[in-house]
């Protein structure tokens, strides 16, 4: 009978650390009143800093796989898991006065963040379908909450009970397709199936069976049409904090699923699922794009462009090259960042009582305040892919990686669909530069969210100016 | 036939009718009920298989727990179910032809072609003494232990999220608090007002 | 040594920012302080170099320093290499910019924007730097697009003058044609060469010699050709070669530092420096050296005849850099790029010099700048005329002065190249020295010496300038008298190594160097010659008209009126530029608008597709129901599609 090693534990102190950390805050949440509640928030930001450095201390620079073959420790999940510490953070700290100004500030809300994102861990660095969907369902099962936390919103509960169905529904799919493969391939590690499935010779049809199921379940996590219905309800309906985080931290972990199912599992049917993505992405780019601009609702706007957003990825991880991957994880990254800063902006707009969720809500930001307007600007034009801001490298790349193996046809019906979605986030400049504001309210935030917002928009635009380092280190992590 | 295939079609037939019968009958109560026949029968085809551990905690947890439960909140909830079956037969062409196109394709790839007897090998059969309990917990702590820890934590998440979304202070319930009881003052009971006799002439 | 690289050009980018963003807080003596310290550590680290790189003869150094993104197996760094020609640049750059800065303390004392000032100079010395010292195409190209920024926006400084947001308008737009030709010829070197290094480009540019392209179906040119001459456009545009010279006179409504500064000495000669670092590929074509050549010479007599009937001091000086920017193209074009360097340095000095004694003029005038309310302020201000004699006397080439040897040395050199256009250009450069006499000393003459003809309340605040404004003056007449001495080992000596590459048959300067015997005997030699004695009549012409007898000009005027008019409009440049260019291209904008914009764009593409979209969207809009079970049909609507869609493809193929 083969024995863990203690050094494999060593692999997994992050997630270890994480855990015991929020059961901590679990605990000590018990013992405060509303008034002390920000001892709550800085454990929680103490833990995302310490797995930060636990994983920066370990960062893995081959890939070992531990814990008999269910865990993996390799570059692509050190960085993502980095990237997942710092959006969380972001997300914590917008999220702050948003819920205070409503009577949601609770421990609870951090304490499920907390545990979605030891999902997300778990689910960046899985090796296995099994720890990939109880990683999936970690996540997904705080999510529900966090969408249904505001109890006293309607909309919410309508919000989570769509959000829970469904994600009950796609589980099952993906479920189905994983029992498939075990049936075909009798086992459940990845890195077994996948060389199962590389020399098994004519591609049988119980695998592509299967793969549909498994691509099904992926593009209703990524929110790709046809399997997007939920997101623009689940994004309005949500209260702006929990909107902030469905909106990037988790399309990360996406990111690694899709790479662990599709990438590293079913490597050898490349050229099946080449074409079902091909068609997600775009239907995913069009529908996206197109219905974002008959949208009044800057979050029902900004659902509508995560979905076209997530047709670019999926261009980036058809192309099945190491470059093509390597550009889809830089913009599954540099969109996080994007997003929270976006959601980030309706939070710093709006007040108790009132939510700027309205594209109205941003006419004459500027005169209100010109360095909020500069940051929504530049994020606007990043999501819209503007040089030289960092979307325009995450988009560039990606489009680079499919005209590399010679799909120049998708490449340009990206660019034609970005070119209809620059539209809608030009038209947020627009009314915040151009138009008269219709409040003069002052902006009245804490420190912590004004330093965080700004650094967001100066690190999309300073990745923009020097995307090498990140380029490299993304490129660095598909050898 | 043997004993034990003719075990195995009665059980297979009571599971096929319970499980049928859930779903169709339109009381929820008899509904649960049959649910909890389908386990029973469930568990005993388990049995067959050599799984007695499994079977039995199929029998203790879902029949013993979780069906006793959800009957308690079926009688005491009084659903309504006509509403519930409001659109049925509107969209029931739509939905017959999905099935059935999704059905066909279901047999064409889960037929015997590819899942038949002969495409798995016989499990090995073992002596009275084996405990497969003792192997499932060989598995569950070495093979397993990570998704098994992960599992753990998310049945910890579903407490956490359930008691956060249902349990909350409502002002109209009234209960005795004897901490606040003892330390009252007697300023928090009565406001004494000084007011002028009468009205001061202008 | 790398560090030492690195902080040359950082040092007055520091100074800019902090003068630039905490301006308010530092204050004006904080501005000028932190500006004047940047450049004065670049030009001291400077000098280390020159010592390094030609005292102790050190190696050339060629190495990147950050890599911005790699595309394509192409690298695109920033990178630095220095030779001993970027080390002169370092050292002309760094210490014209430290006087000016100094002399600026003076010049600007009362303007508000003086913090924005010193921001804006210090930029420009950083951005002028990074462009001598880059190591490939792209840098020099940023280098080069930021010095224009930064003329753009001093040109303009006093945004509050028409006249002056005019001016840097054209400048704009002019330095765009140009920068065009530049980008396309950037283009073309990493279509040919697939690489933006310098070095890399130079080992592979003689194995592209013979290569032709077709631009135009049909006809087939010289690839070498094609690139050089696309490269000069925008040194043309940059170095204000005709036809793209309009804008450097215009350019003279920004203060007289930048004047001195950015229009005389250092960023109008990056042309200049770009052609002599691109030696090697002008080398490979001698119909580009020969466009070179005959552009140069066009410009250096014909916009020196404009000098001479100019009446804005600055103007007058701005024409004369005008025509000495064509004698260095000339020395380009005969394959002299050393000559044309030496020239580079020599009228740095001695240029900025006239500029800031201008200025000084300027200062002591209550900023009237018309040289007819001038005269005899010889008595008033003595250093300012000692140092402006000194300017001008170098300017015109008198032996003994910096001058006269860079100049001497590109007639020379022209009067001994054989390409085609070269008897032209030696004719033309030999008439352009008596020219440069005449307007230089009518400005002298006319400012110095004769009647004083200011009004009565000028002349009574009449008095030199403080030291800030004279102290520079001083220092650089200096180098504009002894620069020259130098002569032997950078233009006939190995000064330049392998940082320039000439050609054997052509090498002009190694021809004269076979008769070079020292200073002396070139100053000798150059008493007796032929360009002397035209400067000295041109000379005797100023006095003889403008102090001597100062009717006849009028009566010259009179006589040639058809001529007069030609150049008091130049050569109806403006007005042909205004007419054709700019009338044309309004005609036809004007027509795309119409028809192009409005109709087809407008009409048709912008509103009828967002028609589209806008209905598409809204259509789209109720398939988003909010229900739950469409929602959840619709997921396995789609699932059944993809499983169907590969079934049968599968099945099928």
């Amino acid at each position: 009978m083969n024995t863990i090693q203690v050094a494999e534990f060593g692999l997994l102190l992050p997630e270890i650390f994480v855990l015991v950390m929020t059961c901590v805050v679990l605990v000590v949440d018990l013992y405060l009143t509303e008034r002390n509640r920000d001892v709550t928030y800085v454990l929680s930001l103490l833990t995302l800093a310490g797995a930060a450095l636990l994983t920066l201390g370990n960062y893995p620079s081959g890939t070992t796989v531990a814990m008999y073959g269910t865990f993996v420790h390799d570059p692509m999940g050190g960085l993502l898991k980095l990237f997942i510490y710092v959006v969380t953070a972001g997300v914590f700290i917008y999220s702050r006065s948003y819920l205070r100004d409503r009577g949601l500030y609770k421990g609870e809300y951090y304490v499920l963040g907390l545990f979605a994102m030891l999902g997300m861990m778990v689910l960046v660095s899985a090796h296995s379908f099994l720890t990939i969907y109880l990683g999936l369902e970690l996540l997904s099962l705080s999510l529900y909450a966090m969408v249904a936390f505001d109890r006293d919103s309607p909309t919410a509960s309508e919000a989570a009970m769509k959000y829970f169905v469904l994600g009950a529904l796609a589980s099952g799919m993906l479920l189905y397709g994983i029992s498939m493969l075990y049936g075909a391939t009798g086992s459940l590690d990845i890195g077994e199936v996948g060389a199962a499935v590389a020399g098994s010779e004519d591609r049988s049809i119980i695998l592509i069976f299967a793969l549909c199921f498994v691509v099904a379940g992926l593009a209703f996590k990524l929110g790709a049409v046809p399997f997007h219905m939920w997101i623009p309800d689940v994004y309005h309906g949500a209260p702006t904090s929990v909107t902030l985080f469905i909106g990037s931290a988790p399309k990360i972990a996406a990111f690694a699923m899709l790479m662990r199912l599709l990438a590293e599992s079913m490597g050898g049917l490349q050229p099946d699922w080449q074409g079902m993505l091909a068609i997600l992405a775009v239907l995913s780019l069009a529908v996206g794009n197109i219905i974002a601009i008959a949208q009044t609702n800057l979050k029902r706007m900004l659902a509508y462009s995560t979905i076209s957003h997530m047709g670019f990825l999926l261009l980036g991880v058809l192309a099945g090259t190491p470059e093509g991957y390597s550009a889809a994880m830089f913009y599954a990254v540099t969109y996080a960042l994007m997003a929270i800063g976006a959601f980030g902006m309706i939070i710093l707009l709006s007040r108790s009582g009132f939510e700027a969720e309205r594209l109205d809500d941003f006419r004459g930001l500027n005169n209100r305040s010109p360095w909020f307007a500069f940051i929504m600007l530049i994020l606007m034009f990043s999501m819209a892919g503007v040089p030289p801001t960092v979307g325009f490298y995450a988009k560039l790349s990606v489009l680079e990686a499919v005209v590399a193996i010679d799909m120049v046809w998708i490449a340009l019906v990206a660019v034609f669909f970005s070119i209809i979605g620059a539209f809608y986030y030009i038209r947020v400049v627009k009314l915040m530069y151009f138009d008269e504001s219709e409040s003069d309210e002052p902006i009245n935030v804490g420190m912590d969210m004004r330093l965080a917002i700004s650094a967001n928009g100066v690190v999309v635009l300073a990745l923009g100016l020097f995307p090498g380092a990140l380029l490299s280190l993304c490129a660095a992590a598909f050898p | 036939m043997d004993f034990e295939r003719f075990v195995f079609y009665v059980f297979a037939i009571i599971l096929i009718y319970a499980a049928g019968r859930v779903i169709t009958v339109r009381n929820p109560v008899h509904a649960a009920l049959h649910l909890v026949l389908a386990f029973f029968t469930c568990a005993g085809l388990w049995l067959l298989l050599e799984a007695e551990f499994l079977a039995i905690t199929l029998v203790l947890v879902y029949v013993g727990a979780v069906m006793v439960l959800f009957l308690f909140v079926v009688m005491m909830l009084d659903i309504n179910t006509s509403p519930l079956r409001e659109g049925f037969i509107r969209y029931l062409p739509v939905g017959l032809v999905v099935a059935s196109l999704m059905l066909l394709e279901m047999f064409l790839v889960v037929g015997a072609r590819n899942f038949g007897a002969q495409s798995v090998a016989i499990p090995e059969r073992h002596g009275a003494d084996y405990s497969n309990t003792r192997e499932l917990g060989n598995v569950l702590y070495t093979d397993y232990v990570y998704p098994f820890e992960i599992a753990a934590v998310i049945l910890l998440v579903a407490i956490v999220a359930a008691i956060a979304l249902t349990m909350r202070k409502r002002p109209e319930t009234r209960y005795q608090d004897p901490s606040r009881q003892v330390s009252v003052q007697p300023e928090d009971r009565i406001r004494i007002v000084k007011m002028p006799a009468e009205r001061e002439q202008s | 040594m790398e560090k030492i690289y690195l902080a040359i050009p950082l040092a007055p980018l520091f100074g800019a920012l902090v003068a630039g963003l905490f301006g308010r807080q530092i204050g004006r003596a904080g501005a000028h302080w932190v500006t004047i310290l940047g450049v004065g550590i670049s030009f001291v680290l400077s000098l280390v170099v020159f010592k390094h790189m030609v005292i102790d003869g050190a190696e050339p150094f060629n190495g990147s320093v950050y890599t911005w993104l790699v595309s394509d197996g192409v690298r695109f760094e920033i990178g630095f290499l220095v030779d001993r020609l970027t080390t002169l640049m370092l050292l002309v750059v760094s210490f014209v910019s430290l006087m000016v800065h100094i002399y600026t303390i003076g010049y600007m004392h009362e303007d508000p924007g003086y913090q924005r000032f010193f921001s804006y100079i210090a930029l420009f010395t950083f951005s002028m730097l990074m462009l001598v010292m880059s190591n490939n195409f792209l840098q020099l190209f940023f280098g080069w697009e930021a010095v224009g920024l930064v003329s753009y926006l001093l040109i303009g400084f006093w945004y509050k003058r028409p006249s002056a947001i005019y001016a840097n308008l054209k400048a704009f737009l002019v330095n765009r044609v140009g920068d065009f030709g530049f980008l396309l010829g950037i283009a073309a070197i990493y279509m040919a060469f697939n690489s933006m290094d310098y070095m890399t480009v130079f080992a592979a540019a003689p194995s592209h010699a013979g290569e032709t392209i077709e631009v135009i179906p049909g006809v087939e040119w010289q690839l070498m050709s094609v690139i050089c001459i696309l490269l000069f456009i925008g040194a043309m545009g940059k170095s204000a070669q005709v036809p793209l010279h309009v804008w450097l006179p215009d350019s003279m409504e920004g203060p007289t530092p930048i004047s001195a500064l950015i229009h005389a000495a250092t960023m109008v000669t990056a042309g200049i420096f770009m052609v002599a670092r691109m030696s090697p590929l002008f080398e490979l074509s001698v119909t580009a050296l020969s466009v070179v050549l005959v552009i140069g010479a066009i410009t250096a007599l014909f916009m020196g005849f404009l000098g001479v009937v100019q009446n804005d001091i600055k103007r007058v000086v701005a024409y004369s850099t005008l025509s000495q920017l064509g004698y260095m193209t000339v020395a380009l074009g005969a394959s002299a790029y050393a000559a044309g360097i030496f020239h580079l340095m020599t009228h740095a000095f001695f240029k900025a010099l006239l500029f800031l004694a201008a200025g000084s003029v300027i200062i002591a005038m209550h900023h009237d700048q018309d040289i007819r309310n001038m005269g005899g302020l010889k008595k008033y201000m003595p250093i300012t005329y000692w140092t402006s004699l000194i300017g001008s006397l170098a300017l015109i080439g008198f032996p003994g002065f910096a001058g006269f040897f860079s100049k001497d040395a590109i007639i020379e050199a022209t009067h001994a190249s054989q390409i085609p256009g070269s008897t032209f250009a030696y004719i033309a450069v030999l008439s352009s020295v008596f020219v440069t006499a005449l307007y230089s000393f009518r400005m002298f003459f006319l400012v110095f010496h004769g009647k004083e003809r200011m009004d009565e309340h000028t002349r009574e605040h009449l008095h030199e300038t403080p030291p800030v404004v004279t102290v520079p003056l001083i220092m650089l007449a200096i180098p504009s008298v002894l620069a020259g001495y130098v002569i032997g080992p950078v233009l006939f000596g190995d000064y330049f190594g392998g940082a320039i590459h000439v050609d054997h048959a052509r090498d002009v300067l190694a021809h004269l160097g076979e008769h070079f015997t020292g200073a002396g005997g070139f100053i000798l030699h150059g008493i007796t010659g032929l360009p002397f004695i035209l400067a000295m009549a041109g000379l005797a012409t100023a006095w003889y008209i403008y102090i001597k007898n100062p009717d006849i000009a009028t009566t010259v005027r009179r006589r040639f009126k058809g001529i007069y008019q030609v150049l008091v409009n130049k050569y109806y440049a403006d007005d042909f530029n205004e007419a054709v260019f700019a009338g044309g291209a309004r005609g036809v904008g004007q027509l795309l608008w119409k028809i192009g914009d409005v109709l087809i764009i407008d009409g048709l593409i912008v509103n009828g597709s967002a028609r589209v979209v806008g209905w598409v969207a809204s259509v789209v809009r109720h398939v988003q129901s909010g229900y739950l079970y469409h929602y959840a049909f619709s997921m396995i609507i789609g699932l059944l599609l993809l499983l169907s869609w590969f079934m049968v493809y599968q099945n099928g193929s």
